[in-house]
């Protein structure tokens, strides 16, 4: 099994926290991000898991998803309902605004644009009085909002999420991770990342108020 | 609304008897299962796995970690990159078309609810294809007959003529 993942990436922040608090044996290859791995894929796809049967996975969430199921049960209902959330919700969001903050120089912005998805966090996080987000226990759920939100944490102000993300955070594993990947320099590691993704559309630019 | 149309097909076509309760959430219509006795389920994904587990049918989940994890990987591609239109219509056709060359479903040997969730989120797309390139892409044409052929899938969708060749070979051979 070989993990192909790049600096600067953060959907290879998940998969490398994943990797390290589940403790899975993988190889890991950083490749750039012009890395073609997936055969059937004509872009770029990282982070990919190449599975000795030949297979690829070729998306973040699956990937934890299925380092998580190796050494433990299937995903429950709830850690499916967050990473869906993620994947269709938190992520379109946070593509906005780390387009503003690591292209633009607008970090002011950041708060305005990632507050709706962080209002649901937040007050799931306060009707529920456990430790993580699905129970006493660190899920793959928690590890995949964790990786997603590391890079724009530091701007946000609730205070209910800033206890659980430092929890996370506190997680062996986890800092180590972020360090591999961001490598110490914050938004700026990701700056070359991003200047390869499609700029957000404009349709998708009026700030988030479900 | 689309993904409420498709849980219910879906429904059907698990042969649940008892129609759940939905309603949708936020600007994007995000489809909610009501449960009873447990909190309310969100996302077409999360409902429709749910769904597949209640009608104790496992193996539309995939076999094993690795299995499962192929059919989560497609059903995730349904729900970002099919639905999100980030991606052009043209390049997702390209990619299922490369991948199912050789393949005859998503997932494994067998029908995954990756080909039936699939199949509901690309029927408008193919409905809109002219034939030169339901030609171009022959695999993914192929896979859609296949599937939409499947005994219990195709329910509110209408079905869509693929292959040409199906119909026409016959009388000019």
């Amino acid at each position: 099994m070989e993990l192909f993942v790049s600096e600067g990436n953060p959907h290879c922040l998940k998969v490398l926290a994943a990797l390290e608090v589940t403790g899975v044996q993988c190889g890991v290859q950083f490749l750039n991000h012009e890395g073609k791995v997936v055969p059937f894929l004509p872009r770029p796809a990282v982070p990919t898991l190449f599975l000795p049967s030949g297979q690829h996975l070729f998306s973040s969430n699956t990937i934890c998803r299925y380092l998580f199921e190796l050494n433990g049960p299937e995903s429950s209902d709830q850690c499916n309902q967050w990473l869906e959330w993620e994947a269709t919700i938190l992520q379109p969001a946070l593509l906005r605004a780390l387009h503003l903050a690591v292209l633009q120089g607008k970090g002011s912005e950041v708060p305005k644009v990632l507050q709706g998805p962080l209002n649901v966090l937040d007050q799931s996080l306060a009707k529920g009085s456990m430790a993580y987000l699905t129970g006493e226990a660190v899920s793959v759920a928690d590890v995949v909002l964790w990786g997603a939100l590391h890079p724009v944490l530091s701007v946000s102000s609730l205070e209910l999420t800033k206890a659980w993300f430092d929890r996370v955070a506190a997680v062996r594993g986890c800092q180590s991770a972020a360090q591999k990947v961001l490598q110490g320099k914050g938004l700026e590691a990701m700056k070359s990342y991003m200047q390869k993704q499609p700029a957000p559309q404009s349709r998708d630019t009026q700030p988030c108020n479900s | 609304n689309m993904a409420l149309r498709e849980l219910a097909s879906l429904e059907k076509y698990l042969g649940l008897k008892k129609p759940n309760k939905y309603s949708t959430q936020g600007d994007k219509k995000v489809p909610v299962l009501q449960n009873n006795n447990a909190p309310p389920l969100v996302g077409l994904v999360t409902i429709a796995c749910h769904l597949v587990k209640e009608a104790k049918r496992p193996e539309l989940l995939g076999d094993g970690a690795e299995g499962r994890a192929v059919v989560q990987q497609w059903l995730e591609y349904r729900v970002t990159k099919l639905d999100s239109h980030i991606e052009d219509t043209k390049s997702i056709l390209k990619d299922l078309n490369l991948y199912m060359q050789d393949k005859v479903y998503l997932a494994g040997n067998q029908l995954t609810l990756a080909d039936v969730l699939m199949y509901y989120g690309i029927h408008s797309i193919i409905l809109d294809l002219a034939v030169q390139e339901k030609e171009q892409y022959v695999n993914v044409a192929r896979w859609f007959d296949h599937i939409q052929h499947h005994p219990g899938v195709r329910h509110h969708l209408p079905p869509v003529v693929v292959l040409r060749n199906r119909l026409y070979t016959s009388r000019h051979h």
